[in-house]
């Protein structure tokens, strides 16, 4: 495959961050870029791909393509193409670990369990309902009630001795349970160790409906957190897959495909 | 990679939420400013030349969109009738239809039919006309019938104005009429010619704020926003091209179609608004009008579902146009309860499939407001495409 020194780049306009990966004529991932989310999309966008192309010490008008994933990826005005995150995660995932056939992804809004063929071609799936519940907006909250941060939450979560269960399958009333562990004064890490507990049930039992099946992928900002990740090996009751950087995994699953895109046009076929 | 993006079209901008606005606004606003009255004509195809030359406005009907809940209407009609039919009859209800002086109906559909009596039965201080629309496109009599039907017409209009038209004003109106519908032609070749210039949304509203406007005063402002478009320095996206057909009477959200162009489609063809664009051509203005304009119909128009001829089976059409375009695929967009366009859907997959031509069913119905299954059931069809 030869985009004839154009990068492709792609972009996952999230719910909390906004990531980019910037691929090279060889498929090579070149630069990267994340921001935290704010109401100018389209800026967003723009300043995330910059920070990628600077990254890889290149020119805006070196980018053959764009394409876009996740919640904002309509949001692009100068994409060439958006793509579901189901596809792009998917195919990043496929891409980084060729033996995967099952992907968990939490990201900050969506919790997604996928079934994948050879290639990283979507077999089935399936995505949690709106309910914040299952999904990493949920433990964003619940450090803030604990008044640790974020990026702490995995470490945390790893020093635990008694697991707590976070029982709701709601997010308000589980945060209304963690304020009653807090109050009988259950440790921090426990309480931690529960929510990734919680998390790693609700992932599983999506996981289910598309057919657990090794290799498992975890991918999204909640692999992040290495608590999170024994969490949910000890509920499949096996290993799983972790990127080096799980939360650029739909972004480089876009940066992928819109390369394959650019290809196809390149070689004159246009669908 | 260029960061940019092209300024939007002024027209669009100011008719943008007009179109969807059943308070009428420019058509009342015509009507102070003329003085002279207005006739509503409901979808598909209506002779708008005449109702013109009678002194009036013809403006299309499209239902109420999602615009009014249902509270009269359900009552008069059955449940497994389409939209159009049922909030076009509550729009009267709720005296929304109010800037109309009369209603023009056509033979298209058995609920369409109904509608005209319905609406004459209920409100019968508005005049309801109904045409006659002739049924054997093939027979040697169905222009000399039609002509005779139009003269009818013609007559009754006459009697809501107070003028019945001569034919040298029907032939003025037809020459608007025309030049109208050039331009509309011009723009729907544009869009199919470099589809990033123009998008369908903006096409739609375009072409929408043609039903409510006279011609004299919509051509002019077509043929501003051809210009625009045509100059628009635009960097096509990486989309599927795809036909769109189904929606010919009852009317997609605007942010439906918007939403199927986002989800990864350039439409290069569409039946919306089929009846204001019917004529492939212009209608002659050398003869008798009304038999030109007859002839139009018969001989001189687009497939309609409405309009049975078996000299071009629809499904063929279909085919030629998807052929024509160069287009990747069909997405057949049909209004919920649609007997004309349901039947002919299964006219179309099979020559869609006997043809190789990759298509997609979708259903809305013109009160839908949440547009993410249909999102994403497009998405998914375009990215079948574009990743195998």
């Amino acid at each position: 495959m030869n985009v004839d020194g154009s990068l492709v780049a792609g972009l996952d306009v999230g719910a909390r961050t906004a990531k980019a990966v910037l691929l090279d004529a060889e498929g090579r991932t070149v630069g990267t870029g994340i921001a935290r989310m704010r109401p100018d999309f389209t800026g967003l966008a723009r300043d995330v791909l910059a920070a990628a192309v600077k990254e890889a010490g290149a020119s805006p008008d070196d980018v053959a393509y764009v394409a876009t994933t996740g919640l904002g990826r309509y949001n692009v005005p100068f994409r060439d193409l958006q793509i579901t995150d189901i596809t792009a995660v998917a195919g990043g995932a496929a891409h980084l670990f060729p033996g995967t056939h099952c992907v968990l992804d939490i990201g900050a809004q969506s919790t997604r369990a996928l079934h994948v063929l050879e290639g990283g071609r979507v077999k089935e799936f399936r995505t949690n309902d709106k309910c914040a519940a299952g999904a990493g907006g949920f433990a964003e909250r619940a450090a803030r009630y604990l008044e640790v941060k974020l990026d702490d939450l995995g470490t945390l979560s790893l020093k635990a001795d008694s697991a707590q269960v976070i029982s709701s399958v709601c997010a308000v009333f589980a945060e209304s349970e963690i304020i009653n562990l807090v109050s009988v004064g259950q440790s921090v890490e426990n309480i931690v160790r529960g929510i990734h507990d919680s998390l790693a049930q609700r992932g599983q039992q999506l996981m289910k409906r598309v057919g657990i099946e090794p290799e498992i992928t975890f991918v999204g900002g909640m692999a992040l957190q290495a608590g999170m990740v024994r969490a949910l090996e000890q509920v499949l009751g096996q290993s799983v897959n972790v990127p080096e950087r799980p939360e650029l995994v739909a972004a480089l699953g876009a940066a992928l495909l819109g390369r394959q895109r650019l290809v196809r046009q390149q070689e004159g076929i246009a669908a | 990679m260029t960061l940019t993006t092209f300024a939007p079209l002024p027209v669009v901008e100011e008719y943008r939420e007009i179109v969807e606005d059943r308070g009428y606004p420019t058509v009342r606003e015509w009507k102070r400013r003329t003085g002279r009255a207005a006739v509503g004509s409901f979808p598909v195809y209506s002779p708008v030349e005449i109702t013109h030359a009678a002194g009036m406005l013809p403006v299309g009907l499209f239902g109420a969109g999602n615009q009014i809940e249902m509270a009269h209407a359900d009552s008069r009609f059955q449940s497994f009738i389409c939209s159009i039919v049922k909030s076009t009859l509550e729009l009267a209800f709720v005296d929304k239809l109010a800037p109309f002086d009369a209603l023009l109906f056509h033979s298209i559909c058995d609920p369409a039919r109904n509608l005209a009596s319905v609406m004459a039965r209920n409100f019968p201080e508005r005049r309801a006309i109904y045409v006659h629309l002739p049924q054997n496109m093939a027979s040697s009599g169905a222009a000399e019938y039609y002509a005779y039907e139009l003269r009818r017409v013609a007559a009754e209009l006459g009697a809501v104005s107070g003028r019945v038209p001569s034919d040298e004003d029907v032939l003025e109106s037809i020459v608007a009429f025309n030049a109208m519908r050039s331009r509309l032609r011009d723009l729907y070749a544009l869009r199919a010619e470099r589809p990033a210039n123009l998008s369908t949304a903006e096409l739609y509203t375009l072409a929408r704020m043609a039903t409510f406007t006279d011609p004299l005063e919509s051509e002019p402002l077509l043929a501003d926003s051809l210009r625009s478009a045509t100059t628009r320095d635009a960097r096509p996206k990486d989309r599927i091209r795809v036909v769109v057909v189904g929606s010919f009477c009852e009317q997609p959200p605007l942010e439906l179609i918007a939403g199927i162009e986002e989800s990864g489609c350039y439409i290069l063809d569409d039946d919306f608004l089929l009846g204001w664009r019917l004529f492939r051509t212009d209608v002659p203005v050398d003869g008798d009008p009304y038999l030109a304009l007859a002839r139009a119909y018969l001989d001189g128009s687009l497939h309609a579902s409405t309009k049975h001829d078996l000299r071009v089976p629809r499904a063929a059409g279909l085919v030629a146009s998807a052929r024509a375009n160069r287009a990747d695929a069909v997405i057949f967009l049909g209004a919920k309860f649609c007997e004309p366009g349901l039947f002919d859907y299964a006219l179309y997959r099979r020559a869609l499939e006997q043809e190789g031509i990759p298509h997609l069913f979708l259903e809305f119905e013109e009160k839908m407001w949440m547009y993410d299954r249909i999102r994403t059931e497009v998405e998914t069809f375009v990215e079948s495409m574009l990743f195998v």
